[in-house]
């Protein structure tokens, strides 16, 4: 889940990071009581889900109370790259002296975290060619015992930093770490990390992300900091959405929930992942219109998978669902038989002429295939591929 | 009422007046609980029973039967003999 940079910055500060001072506003009626209280020169930012603010103009600098009230309404009734401007940060703008660039992550290819670090931060430093990977400085960071000093003070002065600087990078690095591990974070990037004419190192912009996975361990965003749930898109999840997360909550067994909305008619229970992106987009070509996106796995129970289709069919207009993945061994056939013939049943539907297809194959697939053909469901084995499921899927709807 | 699998234990067989929690240990989903000295069925729980055959295996009285509805197959502990019980 991604932060807001306000969120962010709000959470960081009470982590010891030097924050530079602002206030946020979510109306131009509000501005009269928020102006009065911001230094100028000052920054007005966009509060947006989404990088490349600066670029698109929701960046703003400002020498002015006035210069401050006109950028502020401008960005506040309008879109950056595609999202509603719904709060900005005043925020007072800090006297740069250097921009560092600071990062922790998870490599997914080494399945490691990673801290990467570099003296030459700023708006490029992520595109390619346009930073030099020799200048940024990598390491890999202990997800159990964290990171001790004097690691941080060899990534300062692999940095190029020296003296007192050397010292106030080492503590943000440190700290950075601790954030990271601490907030069950994906992403904790720091970009630019400036260091001020006073020598000072503080976060001008921030970017966190959470692993929603871990979100039940951090309730003090909910509760303590406001910050809403919301979909890795940056949107609020739609009453569907968070009706679907619950149902994948109903136990800890498997996946089957993480729902994304569509405007379609024909539901879908797939697999996530690339097999599903593929029958999605097969759907589509054929001609069909998803109801929704989804994730099952893991072996959900059978109450799980019969209660999202249940919710599945309770939308508007759907009246089939696609039961379409790729060969599955962590996922039985039969259950996942099983689940979908009890959720269409417990809607009032007949199973065999709302499931338009069911192409699982893999663990248990006869013992499914067996349940599939007494409640006269279709059903195909893995001789049919992803796109002709889809096609005959789309070609029921007719 | 379940639609794919009925559990049934048979009281005159279940323990036998020996203690035994077996089935109820074994069950990696919960179908099973203790009911007047008795192991009695979660009606609820039963359409989840993954046909592990687990507690067809440990049951000492062969006292358990599993139904798959939709097949009309009975498993009793036969079905899984020379299984470690
Ligand atoms: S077969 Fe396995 S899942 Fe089914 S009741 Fe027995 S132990 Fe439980
Ligand atoms: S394992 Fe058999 S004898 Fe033991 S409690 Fe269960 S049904 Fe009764």
């Amino acid at each position: 889940m991604r932060l807001l940079e306000y969120e962010a910055k709000q959470i960081l500060r009470d982590r010891g990071f030097e924050i530079p001072r602002g206030i946020v506003v979510r109306r131009a009626g509000e501005l009269d009581q928020a102006l009065p209280s911001v230094s100028f020169p000052a920054m007005v930012k966009a509060q947006v889900p989404i990088g490349g603010r600066g670029k698109a103009g929701a960046v703003i600098r400002v020498e002015d109370a006035r210069a401050a009230r006109d950028a502020a309404e401008r960005l506040l009734c309008g879109h950056v790259r595609g999202y509603p401007v719904e709060a900005l940060l005043l925020e007072e703008a800090v006297s740069i002296r250097g921009e560092f660039f600071l990062a922790v992550t998870y490599d997914t290819v080494e399945k490691q975290a990673i801290l990467l670090a570099s003296g030459a931060g700023g708006v490029d430093v992520e595109s390619p060619g346009q930073a030099s990977p020799d200048r940024m400085v990598r390491r890999v960071l202990d997800v159990r015992r964290g990171l001790h000093e004097f690691e941080a003070r060899q990534v300062a002065a692999k940095v190029g930093l020296a003296g007192r600087d050397l010292l106030g990078f080492a503590g943000v690095v440190r700290q950075a770490a601790d954030a990271f591990l601490g907030l069950d974070c994906t992403l904790l990037e720091i970009n630019p990390l400036a260091r001020t004419d006073e020598g000072r190192f503080v976060v001008a912009d921030a970017h966190l992300e959470v692993d929603e996975d871990a979100l039940y361990r951090q309730p003090h965003l909910e509760t303590g900091y406001r910050i809403p749930r919301r979909e890795a898109s940056g949107r609020a999840p739609t009453e569907f959405e968070r009706r679907a997360a619950e149902v994948d909550a109903i136990d800890h067994r498997g996946v089957a929930g993480r729902v994304i909305e569509f405007d379609g008619n024909l539901g879908l229970l797939i697999g996530g992942g690339g097999a599903s992106l593929t029958a999605f987009d097969a759907i589509r070509r054929h001609g069909g219109r998803p109801a929704n996106y989804c994730e099952i796995g893991g072996n959900p129970s059978v109450r799980k998978v019969a209660e999202l289709t249940k919710l599945i069919l309770s939308r508007p207009g759907v009246e089939r669902i696609a039961v379409i993945m790729n060969v599955v061994s962590n996922t039985r056939v039969d259950l996942i038989a099983r689940g979908v013939i009890q959720g269409s049943l417990e809607a009032g539907r007949d199973p065999g002429r709302t499931i338009a297809a069911f192409r699982v194959p893999g663990s248990w697939e006869e013992e499914g295939f067996t349940l599939l053909r007494k409640y006269g469901v279709e059903f195909c084995d893995r001789g049919v591929s992803i796109d002709e499921a889809s096609r005959r899927a789309v070609a029921r709807q007719a | 009422m379940s639609l794919f699998i009925a559990v049934r234990v048979d009281p005159e067989r279940c323990r036998a007046g020996q203690p035994c929690t077996a089935c109820i240990g074994v069950c990696p989903v919960a179908i099973f609980e203790g009911r007047d000295g008795l192991a009695g069925v979660i009606g609820e729980n039963e359409d989840e029973c993954i046909l592990c055959d687990l507690c067809l295996a440990r049951c000492p009285t062969d006292a358990i039967a599993i139904h798959k509805l939709y097949a009309d197959e009975i498993r009793t502990g036969a079905c899984v003999q020379g299984s470690p019980r």
